[in-house]
């Protein structure tokens, strides 16, 4: 067997300003072209997992390790990182006023291609492309970058990023939260169409509810409370979770600590 | 004869102390009565005029008496530089290069004309580019310079600074357009400062003829000086009925310079006077600016950009006058600070009790780029009709760790997503411009000032 595409051991992280201890010995391994989804109730850490695996400075890392195909990756930049094959679907996207997705998108591409000088007619094809793909109307890419967008359409962006940069390892951050049951829909299609294109892409669904894996599936499910994962297995026991919620881990790590 | 005269005015106790009724008078030298009359009346202004203080509101957050040191500067005087390019600065020439795309350029050197050039074609049809001395000067045309510099725009009485202007300005640019003539090329004006611990003044009259259409590229620029040094400005622009003027000054004077600028635009009936303000350089840099909306259907869009690092300081001072109805006036000042720079914005909207149906809009934005830059920024209406549509707004914002993390998280290095943000930020004023060599020159600055963060 390959050796995994992500792998973390005793990973630990606190807030970088604050004595706040979140990750408290994370283990995890992916191996190329899984779908893991992280489960979690609110404040056990699993955005936080995703910020520090994408480098967000609010993070400091104070032990235990992370290596992306066998490279450590905690040292390197968040645009290192992007450019070794990691994408961070945001919870909460960022507006950029006056940078279209076009211009925004080409930069990051630019960035990624190196010395090498990005071709405009390729990344004009590959940008259309990618939004017929994702059933997107073509004036979407000269919109301003997240400026006024509504919720969906934030997350439909973060997905075309996606596509368009084409990760071996997409960390998706609560990507379900703030949509309606289309808006789900549209963007859980967006990543199975993206995941037909290219199976060896690696997703690491970040999750609060169950309703998401209805239309991603996942190979695997993995509980966190309070900065550990718990627990792992397969599809059902996100629906194990759906019925009996994190009381029974809260209670065993509550009466560990306690 | 006007060298060794006004090499005696060169006044080493400074400019404000050893002023005199003489100074203003000597500067009028070959002038025709006229002018001394009005220069001297300048100085009068001035003399009885008090220093502005942090207390007056229009200076509340720039202050002078640490900012402007006149009393350590000599009065600037004439430069002596040929009417050849090869003679010029590497600078002048190098901004040149790209405003080849013209109807007419001036070179001005410490406030000195040294080189006019204007379209054969529109020579023929009456307009006029010349030296604003030329213009004061000659019989045949000063009737109109006798008129309008600096009786009705920015005036003697509009404060201290236009007075010692108007007292001491050493030459400057006089266009005129005749009536329905368009030029559809910019005038471009290069004004460059080479002496240091100088004050050097100069000024410039556009008069725009009934339906007259012009675009003046005002580029005021320098070296790096080694010491203070205040350059002033004025701007009178005249456009008369249905006259159409576009006025942009980009100031890319060197640190050291304490840059003023101080702008009038009269925009008579049905007439258009739109200005584009781009502070980028001097160590302080001050521009006041009043539109006057004088007759009905009349309009100005007011734009301003700014990006300041270092120690910069830039102060915008506008104003918006409706005084005719049915006037439109729309302003938006944005700009992006970084380092220790600071900006200050005061602008107000006056709508006068006879100006009912104004359209009357103002709004600054700020970006900072660092934890220590600054912005002050002071909207204001005062609106004495009832029946008008006004807003005003200002932000400031920061570019903040969570932005600059998404942009990195897409593979873009640090400076690069900064230049994207704050070109994006700024984008918004550029788009509005369609000038040839403008937006490059903004852009490029903009740019070598973020590859030093």
């Amino acid at each position: 067997m390959s050796a995994p595409i992500l792998k973390i051991e005793n990973l630990q992280a606190k807030v970088a300003d604050e004595d706040l201890q979140i990750l408290r010995g994370v283990d995890l391994e992916l191996n190329a072209g899984e779908i893991h989804a992280i489960m979690g109730p609110n404040g056990s850490g699993k955005s936080t997992l995703a910020k520090v695996l994408a480098g967000h400075p609010g993070y400091e890392v104070t032990g235990g390790t992370a290596t992306f195909e066998g490279e450590d990756i905690l040292e390197a930049e968040p645009d290192e990182r992007s450019q070794a094959g990691i994408f961070l679907a945001f919870q909460y996207p960022v507006d950029i006023p006056g940078v279209s997705i076009a211009n925004f998108l080409r930069t990051a591409l630019q960035a990624h291609a190196g010395d090498e000088e990005l071709d405009l007619f390729e990344f004009q094809d590959l940008l259309m492309e990618k939004m017929d793909l994702l059933d997107m109307d073509p004036s979407f890419a000269e919109r301003p970058v997240n400026d006024g967008f509504s919720g969906g359409e934030k997350k439909r962006n973060e997905i075309l990023q996606m596509a368009c940069l084409q990760p071996k390892l997409a960390l998706m951050d609560e990507t379900d939260s703030g949509l309606d049951i289309d808006a789900l829909q549209i963007v859980a299609n967006g990543v199975n169409k993206l995941r037909e294109d290219n199976p060896e892409m690696t997703v690491l669904l970040i999750t609060h509810y169950q309703r998401l894996l209805n239309y991603i599936e996942p190979d695997f499910v993995h509980v966190i409370v309070q900065g550990r994962i718990v627990e792992s297995g397969g599809p059902e026991l996100a629906l194990r979770l759906e019925d009996e919620g994190y009381a029974t881990w809260q209670s065993e790590v509550t009466e560990e600590v306690g | 004869m006007s060298a060794s005269t006004e090499t005696t005015i060169a006044l080493n106790e400074g400019v404000t102390e050893a002023l005199s009724r003489e100074a203003a008078t000597a500067r009028s030298a070959g002038e025709p009565e006229w002018m001394r009359e009005r220069r001297v009346h300048a100085f009068d202004v001035y003399a009885r005029t008090p220093m502005p203080t942090r207390r007056l509101e229009e200076w509340r957050y720039t202050d002078l008496g640490e900012k402007l040191d006149l009393a350590s500067l000599s009065l600037g005087t004439r430069s002596e530089v040929a009417d050849d390019p090869s003679a010029w600065p590497a600078g002048v020439r190098a901004t040149m290069e790209e405003d080849w795309d013209a109807a007419a350029h001036v070179v001005l050197i410490d406030g000195t004309v040294v080189h006019v050039d204007l379209d054969e074609a529109l020579a023929g049809k009456g307009v006029v580019v010349t030296s604003l001395r030329d213009a004061v000067n000659d019989e045949e045309t000063w009737e109109d310079a006798k008129q309008y510099l600096a009786t009705q725009a920015v005036k003697p009485e509009r404060g201290k600074f236009a007075a010692l202007n108007c007292a001491l300005y050493l030459d400057g640019v006089y266009v005129y357009v005749p009536r329905g003539v368009h030029v559809d090329l910019p005038v471009r004006v290069t004004r460059w400062i080479s002496t240091s611990a100088a004050a050097h003044f100069d000024r410039a009259l556009i008069l725009a003829g009934e339906t007259s259409k012009v675009t003046y590229i005002d580029e005021v620029l320098s070296d790096d000086l080694d010491t203070h040094t205040f350059a002033s400005n004025a701007i009178e622009v005249i456009a008369k009925d249905g006259a159409s003027v576009q006025f942009v000054q980009m100031q890319r004077l060197g640190r050291n310079v304490f840059a003023h600028s101080q702008q009038r635009t009269l925009a008579h009936r049905d007439a258009t006077a739109n200005t584009l303000n781009v502070a980028l350089g001097a160590t302080t840099s001050r521009v006041d600016l009043n539109a006057q909306m004088l007759g009905p259907g009349s309009s100005s869009e007011m734009l301003g950009l700014y990006f300041g690092d270092g120690d910069q300081h830039f102060d915008h001072n506008t104003s918006q006058d409706h005084v005719s109805p049915h006037a439109f006036s729309d302003l938006l000042y944005k700009g992006a600070l970084d380092g220790d720079a600071k900006a200050v914005f005061r602008g107000i909207i006056r709508v006068h009790p006879k100006a009912q149906q104004s359209d009357a809009y103002q709004t600054n934005r700020n970006l900072l780029l660092s934890e220590t830059a600054s912005a002050d920024t002071l909207p204001n209406l005062e609106i004495a009709a009832d029946d008008v549509k006004c807003s005003h707004g200002a932000t400031v914002g920061q570019l903040d760790e969570e932005s600059l993390f998404y942009l990195m998280s897409r593979g873009i290095p640090q400076e690069k997503a900064e230049r994207l943000v704050v070109m994006g930020f700024l984008g918004e004023i550029l788009l509005k411009v369609s000038l040839g060599g403008v937006i490059e020159k903004i852009t490029r600055e903009i740019e070598r000032k973020l590859a030093h963060v």
